[in-house]
């Protein structure tokens, strides 16, 4: 069989093809890039997939799944054009998503935007208050649902040509019968529309963030939805009858239709594929703890995987922009940082670079395009790292020239530098700047950078691997086999997942049989909830997995941590398991853990997981004692970190066999990447596919 | 400044610049996501950050603006009374007396020194506002008669004395808060976020050795002052002048207390003058100076001449902001009160104070400023017995509005200039506490200010009391209106209705102690509203029909207001609204009819 992994960027689309099986030849693997059309991205999807089947020589119909990482619904919040969505809520409350959190997005300015305020998810006209009332803390009705209230809203939503309804009632998590009813008439009125209860997308505690996530659903769900059909039958149409599955926010894939309903799940689909691309590089080396760093054009993605494990945010965490979302996302942090941070000296003479971003256009200065604004692309040509003719496979024109007369003029010449002074210190910066937000990912939380192996990739990873491994103290650099297309190569090599949650609070210090009973009924349900899914996907049974989580915190906390469940039916002993769990986790998040507070479970969530295979990389011949001078291209001048220049070979990454050592200082070239060999480090070429760098034992 | 002259080269001092920044917004983290009472770990009423030997802050975290700045002299303070005189390694201070530097008794700071090679060399400490320390009524305090009533004062104490905790004065705390075990819990959690303070500074010593961090913490404080001191220079020089009146003082409610601001801008320096604000009064409705009227000082200006939203990259966080800007209060005043008097209560008179420096500098710089805010806060403590017989205190932050803007509305229903707190979810107190939240939308029985940028709407928020309980209320505003700036009109004053379990509604004062409810009665509480910027018949017509649309505005109001004629079609009705601004245009050039000497004709 065949399948593709199509990852959506902002500049490309990335492509990776695996052929294997009977009849289909040789296991081999192919990558490919094609440019993005941002207007609508099933275009440059469609004609990725067509061209990377030519160049393996296989029909499209041979494939059978393409799984797809893509932008999509991250692109709608970013550019503000979701559906016009009609909400139903609680008498009294109707202002919920207009105050949020009351807290300023600044705390010192006075003309500060707030974004839910400005640009709402849901205008305030378009929400209704209703009369009902669940009561707090076992979810008894004080006031039942008016239900012609509820088709009188229906009606209104209807006259103004709303097909996207959500109903967020207080206190849904514990009883969700009068959002279930309300539903029911508002698709008895609206039959074709895009409707969601807050107790169906988020079904937990916290009224705010379990409206946001259910607003941010029906904002972005008609487009996403249509998005996914639409390539669907454009797949289709041009013969090609594999599955389309999509990848999500926690690094898990699933089907079409579940990312049409829950849409909110799959608003970082085009970063989790990075991360799993990362781990599956640690994974070809057989190196469990990774931190992967995915440095493009504009931004600069850092994720710490212990014991080869995706840690996922804490809830409290996932914003996307300034909305709160309860969906489970990979624990990353982004910076405003690549190639195209511009390095300028502020009002008040500080020496800065980034967050501010030339951009595919102008771009850097180098490309000639009318950028006169110094970027670190240009600092690295004016330090002899990028070479203006092999610059993306020499696909682009670069003028060293122009980066030297930007730098010189826009930070050399205020600071009192000569130029490569100031390029030495736009890297060092960038690389600060990267370094702390690693630190925060990691040793912040608890995590030793020095016993994890770092994994650069993206077009800019591997320049600054071996820096950012030393400002980091982690153990060694680990660059993937193809750098520029980890994140499309992540998309093979995840697992198929669903999860459910709920909300219930249970003290564990007195907790009887019935809060037991309680417990166990709801894994079961939720569990349940997950077989079916996977079931409609047709994973036989001895493929579905489950993880179960227990969210707790100490009792009084307002912030949850992950406990794990042990397998079996919860019992006193498996409720001392999950405390034990949670108590190292806390220790570990904070440095601390209290003894004699009770713990509380807030939420339990499920996860099914279908195990796939991951994609297998074509072994490299062995150098058999070789020399890797047969991938030497050339030398030329190269100015390091220790900010001595060093006559600096360059080499074919395409020509490296397994085996092979190249001592630094060395430049390894490759279509879209390019890795930096420092002075003192030495790169081993690894017969999977990796290349090993590591300081020089004296 | 400099012990050792280095002169740190631009990339270093970018990269500790950011490695100091990072320490303090760890520290922060870990304080409020341990900790316990909701008035950290929601509101996140707290500070953190590393300071030097002569009490510079280095850095801070983005915690609550009040708590930033009020480090320093919490450290003086304790330089004035510390435990044994001296610091050794191990040692936790703990630390709220309000005459020894604090900026209100129930913020504790914890203190850790840290060490370096065998020397001390800085501090990293933190400050959280605790919901009890044993003061004469739950939570919160105002019709109290001197310092002692408000609980347990610690001055220079150490928790712990070279790493061994201080048993006695442990079981003390205990014993002496209505909410011992959230208390200590709390302080635990502020002792895990100075000790990491601590140990992330060593290592950014043993990385890059002393001279070179204190170099460039000297180099980026002069840095952030040199930014504020540009700002103050393109101020015109002069004396600039405000004033508003509080309510009253939370006991003599026929007494309004004048707040006097004089913002005297000299080249690159600045003087916030009190002088004839009203005098100190006495319940504890007084403000610390060094604790809480300077930093509230500080916070202005930063707002103003820093604004985050205007900057490309925000200042580093520290001392140099505090600089340039000198305060000054009469001894014996309101903004400085005289041993004993009670000063904890001190929120809104130093929020009204920020909004008048705004309103005195409006003049001069109208692209930099709002028009007049909500300026308050609503600080309400609900308590009462639990079935067992243990205190359950609740402390809840309410928020405010904005006014109009020179290029946008003023933002509705959020915490107001000084205040930056998070709400506690509904949801989450319904679970805990025999409270349930009945109410929480915007205003809708007045009307913000009207303005070419309208001002933000005041929320209303509804509790009820499940059993018998008690409520002491922190607020301002029922009777000084929120101005309109450059012809907007005025917002709305702020409201509170105490309810009874039988249906009877009673308006009552901003301030009240200790007033015990029955279970089913409860408060509302009105937020002032902002008042307008610019003529409200420069806002677009459409704008406002946008606005009557959401429910922002009513017709009426648009009409009288606006001069926009809305149909009841909800349509925008142009030739309507083209001849009622017309006519408002020309009844503004005519002077009143009666002076005319026309006879005037009362008409509906």
């Amino acid at each position: 069989m065949a399948r593709i992994g199509v990852d959506v960027g902002g500049t490309f689309t990335d492509l990776v093809l695996e052929i294997e099986g009977e009849n289909m030849g040789q296991h081999r693997v192919y990558v490919h890039k094609v440019p993005s059309t941002p207007w609508d991205q099933s275009e440059g999807v469609l004609r990725g997939i067509l061209e990377i089947c030519r160049i393996g020589g296989i029909y499209p119909s041979d494939v059978r799944l393409i799984v797809h990482g893509t932008t999509v619904a991250t692109n709608i919040t970013i550019e503000h054009n979701g559906a016009e969505v009609g909400m139903l809520t609680t008498r009294g409350f109707r202002d919920i998503l207009h105050i949020g959190r009351h807290k300023r997005p600044e705390n010192f300015s006075l003309q500060f935007d707030v974004p839910w305020q400005s640009r709402p998810l849901v205008k305030r006209r378009n929400r209704i208050a209703i009369g009902e009332r669940v009561m707090p803390p076992h979810g008894e009705v004080a006031q039942p649902l008016d239900e012609d209230e509820v088709r009188a809203a229906a009606e209104l939503f209807k006259a103004r040509g709303i097909r996207s309804v959500i109903v967020c009632f207080l206190y849904s998590f514990l009883n969700d019968a009068h959002e279930r009813r309300a539903k029911e008439i508002i698709q008895e009125v609206l039959p074709d529309a895009y409707v969601s209860c807050s107790s169906e997308v988020a079904n937990v505690i916290r009224e705010y963030e379990r409206f946001s996530t259910t607003a941010m659903n029906a904002y972005v769900g008609p487009k996403t939805s249509l998005y996914l059909k639409n390539l669907e039958q454009k797949l289709v149409d041009a013969g090609i009858k594999a599955h389309l599955r999509i990848m999500q926010s926690n690094g898990g894939v699933s089907t079409v239709e579940k990312c049409s309903k829950e849409a909110v799940t799959i608003l970082m689909s085009g970063l989790a594929g990075g991360v799993m691309g990362g781990r599956w590089a640690g994974a070809l080396s057989e190196e469990k703890n990774v931190i992967t760093v995915d440095i493009g054009g504009t931004s600069a993605d850092f994720s710490t995987i212990p014991d080869g494990k995706v840690k996922i945010m804490n809830p409290r965490d996932t914003y996307v922009g300034a909305y709160p979302i309860l969906a489970p996302m990979i624990d990353l942090a982004t910076m405003g940082a690549g190639g195209g941070s511009i390095a300028y000296i502020d009002e008040g003479g500080a020496f800065r670079v980034g967050p501010r971003s030339a951009g595919a256009d102008p771009g850097p200065a180098c490309y000639g395009k009318g950028g006169t604004e110094p970027t670190v692309t240009d600092a690295q040509v004016v330090l002899g790292r990028l070479d203006p003719d092999h610059f993306l496979g020499g696909g682009i024109e670069i003028d060293a020239e122009l980066a030297r007369e930007a730098i010189r003029t826009k930070v050399a010449e205020p600071l009192g530098l000569t130029v490569e002074e100031a390029a030495l210190g736009i890297i060092r910066i960038l690389n600060s700047n990267m370094s702390l937000a690693i630190r925060a990912n990691s040793v912040a939380k608890g995590y030793d950078p020095r016993k994890f192996a770092l994994a650069p990739f993206g077009g800019a990873g591997p320049l600054n691997g071996v820096a950012l491994a030393e400002a980091v103290s982690a153990r060694e650099v680990i660059v993937p086999p193809a750098p520029g297309i980890t994140a499309a190569i992540g998309l093979l090599v995840t697992d198929m997942q669903y999860e459910f949650m709920r909300s219930v609070p249970t003290l564990l210090k007195d907790v009887g049989q019935p809060a037991l009973d309680k417990l166990n009924r709801v894994i079961d349900e939720l569990t349940a909830l997950c077989r079916e899914r996977l079931d409609d996907d047709g994973v036989p049974a001895d493929n579905q997995h489950f993880v179960r989580i227990a969210e707790c915190r100490y009792h009084g906390q307002g912030f949850e941590l992950r406990a794990d469940i042990p397998e079996g039916r919860i019992d006193g002993e498996r409720l001392a398991a999950i405390k034990a769990s949670f108590q190292a986790q806390h220790k570990r998040d904070y440095g601390w853990a209290f003894d004699d507070v009770d713990v509380e479970i807030v939420t339990i969530r499920i996860i099914g997981i279908a195990r796939t295979r991951p994609l297998a990389w074509p072994e490299l011949e062995d150098a058999a004692g070789s020399s890797p001078d047969g991938a030497l291209m050339y030398e030329r001048p190269t100015i390091f970190d220790d900010r001595k220049t060093y006559a600096t070979p360059r080499y074919d990454r395409k020509k490296l066999k397994a085996g092979h050592e190249l001592s630094g200082p060395a430049i390894i070239v490759q279509h879209d990447s390019t890795t930096l060999v420092p002075p003192g480090y030495v790169a081993k070429v690894s017969g999977k596919g990796n290349i090993h760098i590591n300081a020089q034992r004296v | 400044m400099n012990p050792s002259n280095t002169k740190v080269d631009p990339i270093t001092l970018q990269v500790i610049s950011g490695a100091l920044h990072t320490i303090a917004e760890e520290m922060g983290h870990v304080l409020y996501r341990m900790s316990f009472s909701s008035i950290i770990r929601e509101s996140q009423d707290i500070g953190a950050g590393l300071f030097d030997l002569h009490f510079n802050t280095l850095t801070e975290s983005e915690g609550s603006p009040l708590h930033i700045g009020s480090i320093p002299a919490y450290l003086r303070g304790i330089d004035a009374c510390l435990q044994g005189g001296t610091w050794n390694e191990g040692d936790v201070v703990l630390h709220n007396h309000p005459y020894y530097g604090a900026s209100h008794s129930p913020d504790l700071c914890i203190v850790v020194p840290v060490f370096w090679r065998g020397e001390l060399v800085a501090f990293a400490a933190n400050t959280a506002h605790h919901v009890d320390i044993g003061a004469a009524t739950p939570g919160l305090i105002i019709d109290i008669p001197d310092v002692f009533a408000e609980g347990m004062l610690f001055a220079g104490i150490k928790l712990y004395e070279g790493g061994k905790r201080n048993e006695g004065l442990w079981q003390y705390i205990g014993h002496n808060s209505r909410t011992a075990k959230q208390t200590k819990d709390d302080i635990d959690a502020q002792i895990a976020s100075a000790l990491l303070g601590a140990q992330r500074m060593q290592e950014l010593l043993d990385t890059y050795g002393k001279e070179t961090v204190f170099g460039a913490a000297d180099q980026l404080m002069d840095y952030t002052e040199a930014m504020m001191r540009s700002r103050i220079a393109e101020i015109p020089d002069g004396e600039y002048f405000a004033e508003g009146y509080l309510d009253d003082d939370g006991a003599n409610r026929d007494k309004r207390l004048p707040i006097k601001v004089c913002v005297r801008v000299t080249g690159d320096s600045v003087e916030v003058d009190l002088t004839g604000s009203a005098d100190q009064v006495p319940t504890g409705f007084n403000v610390p100076f060094e604790g809480s009227t300077k930093p509230a000082c500080y916070c202005a200006f930063r707002a103003m001449l820093t604004d985050a939203a205007l900057m490309e990259v925000k200042l580093p966080p520290n001392e140099g902001s505090f600089r340039p800007i000198k305060v000054t209060a009469p001894k014996g005043s309101i903004f400085n009160p005289i041993y004993p008097a009670a000063a904890e209560a001190r929120f809104t008179q130093c929020n009204r104070m920020i909004d008048l420096i705004i309103k005195a500098l409006a003049p001069v710089m109208p692209q930099r400023v709002t028009a007049g805010n909500s300026a308050t806060l609503s600080f309400a403590a609900y308590s009462g017995i639990k079935a067992e017989g243990d205190y359950w205190v609740f402390l809840e932050v309410n928020e405010g509005a904005y006014g109009g803007r020179p290029h946008s509305d003023g933002p509705d229903s959020i915490d107001n200039l000084m205040a930056n707190t998070r709400n506690n979810p509904i949801e989450d107190l319904g679970m805990h506490l025999p409270m349930v939240c009945d109410r929480y939308e915007l205003r809708d029985d007045v009307m913000p200010g009207a303005g070419q940028f309208r001002g933000g709407i005041g929320v209303v928020k509804t509790q009820r009391l499940l059993t018998d309980g008690a409520i002491t209320h922190e607020s301002e505003r029922h009777l000084d209106v929120p101005w309109g700036a450059f012809g907007g009109t005025d917002g709305a004053a702020g409201r509170v209705e105490i309810f009874l379990p039988d249906g009877t509604k009673q308006d009552t004062y901003a301030k009240f102690s200790n007033l015990r409810v029955p279970a089913g009665g409860g408060m509302a509480y009105y937020a002032p509203c902002g008042g307008g910027y610019g003529d409200p018949l420069d806002r677009p017509a459409r704008l406002v029909l946008e606005d009557v649309l959401d429910g922002f505005c009513t017709r009426a109001h648009a009409f009288d207001a606006y001069g926009v004629v809305v149909t009841e079609a909800l349509e925008l009705d142009e030739s309507a609204t083209m001849a009622r601004r017309t006519l408002i245009r020309l009844e503004r050039r005519l002077p009143p009819l009666a002076e005319q000497g026309a006879a005037v004709v009362e008409t509906v």
